[in-house]
């Protein structure tokens, strides 16, 4: 088994977390990330895997909640704690691709 | 205003990821240093509605990550009973000031034993709740399905009442369980005979020092010549509780901190040119080393096919090990064992090793994974006297038995807790 | 005819109509100022937690009725995890795994034959925000953020543009009578994406497919489609190798333009969401949301033939919904549906549409209706009279009675009183008789509108011709 990831297995998971790492950060990420990932590994090791059990909660059941309007945020309230607004939008750099989701 | 109970005017303590309106709540992270929420949580409603004062928030491991709360952006606590030591985490403000004797009063939060083990390394005494047991509702997610709010104090009765306070079923919660009102104070100071205790091989093993397994032994042989039945078992999966607690914790939070993206609240980024150097930059400074580490793990965990031969599988393991307990209540009231391996580290052993923080919390751990009730209790000290803690776990929702058999050990014990620190400042 | 089989799949987002959004208390609006409908659960703030609205399950419980779905009965919810600036928590709550309804279909008619077209999968998920571009920002309101959606996926079994417009036509029309969402696509209340692929024959495996996202009306839908067949064929034709992508149909080129070359899979690091448990659906749950739906299209247009009404009136008035539910309240009378139905897309839709107004918002009662329709029948109101009292009648609270009386409105039917009038024409008019006993039936015509004319058109034509043919034969 090696005892480090390579330079792009690094990259892809630092991409999936949108976190950007310098070169130095890289060689340290190589042995670090190995590690826990050596871990985690060892669940390998245990037997029993139902694939039915699918949440982590236990107990009841969700209730459900009456459709009734509740409270809402002044506008004034939503942009006061974002970084940039204007007017009563929130504002982001440009958006390069478009929408994955919904 | 009438006093009309008994936390009325008390001040308490509030850990810094418990949401409190107008109140500035950092997570203690670069992320969040500034954000000032424009809601409270329910169990700062709760205590509020009992006329507490809340007083201050307490220092934490960022985002509750860590057991030394050595990864605060504002620098780790010391402990209060010497001041090379950690305090433990990741509720280690809250530990360090109920320890010090600032305060009667003070919330965690336990992930995977930051409350019990911090409570252990400072000698006080910390609730974990069976999960739902306390609202979810405002404290910052790190592991959804293991986060518990839960209550520190230098004593049993006090963290009793204290639960008493916060406890109940939440409607903003989906996960907070249906309960019948209860006392947790009224089995206190009853007497223990023909309680049945149950004591897992796992953790008296050589992973734990021995002086702390001496010292667990002791009480053990207390509870026994007071008229209660210690039987040493074996629970299945205990050793693999920290692997399943790695991929739970760290996948939940890969997910739980992808919302600190810098544009609704929080640090953010100046000038960025795009939006994808928003992300990057913002998250890149925002968090710290421990926290970037754990959610570039947990996105690998969920990522692909991952999420089914680690995510999956751990949720699956883990439903049989909260058999196993339960199993184990069928024929027993309680389960003990030492909260921890060691006592207190120094401040300035290394944070090398990524998996340690982890490790720390082994025996803490089993009962976040089982959804069960766990209390740290103060049982004595090592030789450098340093606090030794009993880690008493209980079936679902029997707090009231947990605090039963605490109580009875704290007063047979009778130990002086108060550190003495002489007036000197803790930070 | 082209030498390649078309395969199309359609995946279509539903907005809900509820009062509140899927997992917070916020109001479900649209069209109101910006980021004033969000709570702190909306915003994706730390600490907040999801609650789940009864009326999106009740809703989704319809819904995978009507698309005859199977239904299941323990479902859970899962992050899609995603960083997008519309994606406040960056994680979209949905069901990947436990879809609430699955196997279903919708039934078609192409060419005079019935075609089923399959549902693979119905579930719940989350709307995102809405994002705005203005020059190097994009502005963000968190208004749509969490309402309420179901995705409706076809298998690829749709095989030309034509079957996916009659798809889509009969699902908006399932949707809207069934009070699940208002379809509106130019609102975004409905949104389309459809997957195209072509193969020269059945037996091929399925060509590369392309993804045409967002497309604002049904018949864009269409043409978007033809035209990605057209360019995929030309494609094949020269043998060139196209990647898997992503496009986008834009209305002032009409065509559809490429948005991104699809990565190797996204990587949306689906789990299962913690924050809410299993949901169960009991057999109360379902058999209440069951028995609310409202009578759906296909039901409505065979009662309404069946009574009498041509097929181009029943489907004009199920075009019309408020007007077929208002009809829909005499099922059990013995009303003529027939002259209910003219009536109703005659004058009335005349007056409606021309004050912009629905049956609602008129004074027309049941019971009102029910005279209205009565006098007609038996030609104590004609259409003329109605002409000149309808304003009244869906205006005032006043009876029918009431209006022609107030109006000096008479329908004269007194025999006698008629006689008198058809013998003082007939008298005056002596060229005329001769022409109609010389057999110009013309004369009768003529006659008739003298007879009116003198009446000021309140006499019942009917009778009064009854009593002209009878006079001039005498």
């Amino acid at each position: 088994m090696k005892d480090q990831l390579t330079k792009e297995e690094v990259l892809h998971v630092a991409n999936l977390a949108r976190i950007e790492i310098s070169d130095k950060e890289i060689d340290k990420y190589q042995i670090e990330l190995k590690q826990l990932l050596d871990d985690v590994e060892k669940i390998n090791d245990v037997e029993g895997y139902d694939e039915d059990i699918l949440i982590a909660c236990w107990g009841e059941n969700t209730n459900l909640r009456d459709d009734e309007i509740g409270n809402m945020l002044n506008p004034k309230e939503v942009i006061e704690s974002a970084p940039r607004h204007s007017g009563n939008y929130i504002e982001v750099p440009v958006v390069l691709s478009d929408g994955e989701g919904a | 205003m009438e006093v009309d109970n008994i936390l009325f005017g008390l001040p308490i303590a509030v850990k810094d990821n418990i949401i409190t309106k107008g109140l500035r709540t950092t997570c203690a992270s670069h992320m969040l240093d500034e954000f000032i929420p424009i809601y409270n949580a329910t169990v700062v409603e709760k205590i509020r509605k009992k006329n507490m004062i809340i007083i201050g928030k307490t220092n934490m491991d960022e985002f509750a990550m860590g057991s030394s709360s050595r990864t605060s952006y504002f620098g780790a606590p010391k402990n209060p009973w010497n001041k090379k030591k950690i305090s433990g985490g990741s509720s280690g403000g809250s530990a360090t000031t109920i320890a010090a004797r600032d305060l009667l009063f003070a919330l965690g939060s336990d992930t995977g034993g930051s409350i019990r083990q911090p409570a252990s390394y400072t000698g006080i005494v910390g609730m974990k709740p069976t999960y739902g047991r306390v609202s979810r509702f405002g404290l910052v997610a790190f592991a959804s399905s293991l986060d518990q709010i839960g209550p520190m104090t230098k004593n049993v009765y006090e963290n009793a009442l204290l639960l008493n306070a916060i406890v109940g079923k939440d409607e903003k919660d989906l996960t907070s369980a249906n309960q019948m009102e209860e006392d947790f104070t009224r089995l206190i100071g009853q007497d223990i005979k023909n309680m049945k205790i149950a004591v897992p091989n796992f953790f008296m093993s050589d992973i734990v020092d021995e002086e702390i397994r001496n010292k667990v032994e002791e009480i053990i042989k207390m509870l026994e010549n007071s008229g209660a039945v210690v039987d040493y078992i074996d629970v299945k999966y205990l050793e693999n509780t920290v692997t399943l607690y790695q991929i739970i914790a760290m996948g939940e939070a890969s997910s739980n901190l992808a919302r600190f993206d810098g544009i609704r609240y929080g640090y953010s980024k100046e000038n960025p040119k795009n939006i994808e150097q928003l992300y990057y930059k913002t998250r890149a400074e925002g968090f710290g080393e421990e926290v970037k580490r754990r959610i570039m793990v947990g996105s690998y965990l969920l990522s692909g096919e991952n999420a089914k031969t680690y995510y999956n599988k751990a949720l699956s393991i883990r439903d049989d090990m909260r058999k196993e307990f339960l199993n184990v209540f069928k024929d027993y009231d309680l389960i003990i064992g030492p909260t921890t391996t060691t006592t207190a580290y120094n401040l300035d052993d290394s944070m090398d090793d990524p998996s340690k923080s982890f490790m720390d919390d082994v025996l803490v751990i089993p009962a976040n994974m089982a959804g069960l009730p766990g209390l740290n209790l103060p049982i004595g000290f090592d030789y450098s006297h340093m606090p030794i803690g009993l880690h008493i776990i209980g079936n679902s929702f029997e707090e009231a038995k947990i605090y039963h058999l605490a109580s009875f050990i704290e007063k047979e014990l009778g130990l002086d807790l108060n550190p003495n620190l002489g007036g000197e400042e803790v930070e | 005819m082209s030498k390649y089989i078309p395969t199309i799949g359609i995946e279509v987002h539903v907005e809900l109509k509820t009062n509140t959004k899927i997992f917070s208390s916020s109001k479900n609006g649209y069209g109101e100022s910006a980021n004033s409908l969000t709570n702190v659960i909306d915003l994706g703030y730390p600490g907040t937690l999801p609650t789940l609205n009864e009326e999106v399950i009740n809703l989704a419980i319809k819904a995978a009725t009507i698309l005859n779905c199977k239904i299941r009965r323990q479902m859970h919810f899962d992050r899609k995890n995603y960083f997008y600036p519309d994606n406040p928590k960056n994680y979209q709550i949905t069901q990947a795994r436990t879809p609430i309804g699955y196997d279903g279909y919708v039934e078609i008619e192409v060419n005079g034959e019935r075609k089923k077209i399959f549902i693979e999968e119905m579930h719940i998920e989350e709307d995102t925000c809405k994002s705005a571009h203005r020059g190097g920002v994009s502005l963000l309101d968190f208004n749509r953020a969490g309402v309420p959606l179901i995705e409706i996926v076809t298998k690829a079994c749709i095989s030309s543009s034509e079957e996916a417009k009659l798809y889509l036509e009969k699902l908006k029309e399932l949707l809207f009578y069934g009070d699940i969402s208002d379809c509106k696509m130019e609102e975004g209340s409905m949104r389309c994406d459809a997957n195209v692929s072509i193969r020269e024959n059945v037996k091929d495996p399925l060509g590369v497919k392309c993804e045409i996202k967002n497309i604002g009306s049904i018949s864009n839908v269409a043409i978007a489609i033809e035209k990605e067949i057209e360019r995929q064929e030309k494609l094949v034709d020269n043998h060139e190798t196209f990647q898997e992508q992503t496009r986008r149909f834009d209305d002032k080129l009409n065509d559809t333009i490429l948005m991104r070359v699809k990565e190797t899979g996204n990587d949306y690091r689906y789990f299962p969401e913690p924050d809410i448990p299993y949901v169960e659906l009991t057999d109360q749950m379902i058999s209440s949301a069951v028995t609310s739906i409202p009578m759906l299209p296909d039901e409505r247009r065979k009662l309404y033939i069946s009574r009498g009404v041509s097929e181009i009136n029943a489907n004009k008035l199920i075009a019309n919904r408020s007007l077929s539910d208002y009809l829909n309240q005499f099922i059990d009378t013995s009303l003529s549906f027939k002259e209910a139905v003219n009536l109703l897309l005659g004058d009335i839709s005349g007056y409606l549409n021309k004050n912009e107004k629905t049956i609602y918002d008129t004074t027309l009662t049941k019971e009102k209706f029910l005279d209205l329709i009565k006098k007609m029948e038996e030609n104590t109101l004609t259409s003329k009279n109605l002409k000149d009292i309808l304003k009244q009648i869906l205006e005032s609270e006043d009876s029918i009675d009431t209006i022609i009386k107030k109006c000096n409105i008479s329908n004269i039917t007194d025999t006698k009183m008629l006689e008198d009038i058809v013998l003082k024409i007939i008298n005056e008019n002596e060229e005329s008789v001769q022409d109609y006993k010389a057999g110009k039936d013309r004369a009768i015509k003529y006659l008739m509108g003298q007879i009116m004319k003198e009446t000021r058109g309140s006499a019942n034509p009917q009778i009064v011709n009854k009593i002209l043919i009878r006079e001039l034969n005498k």
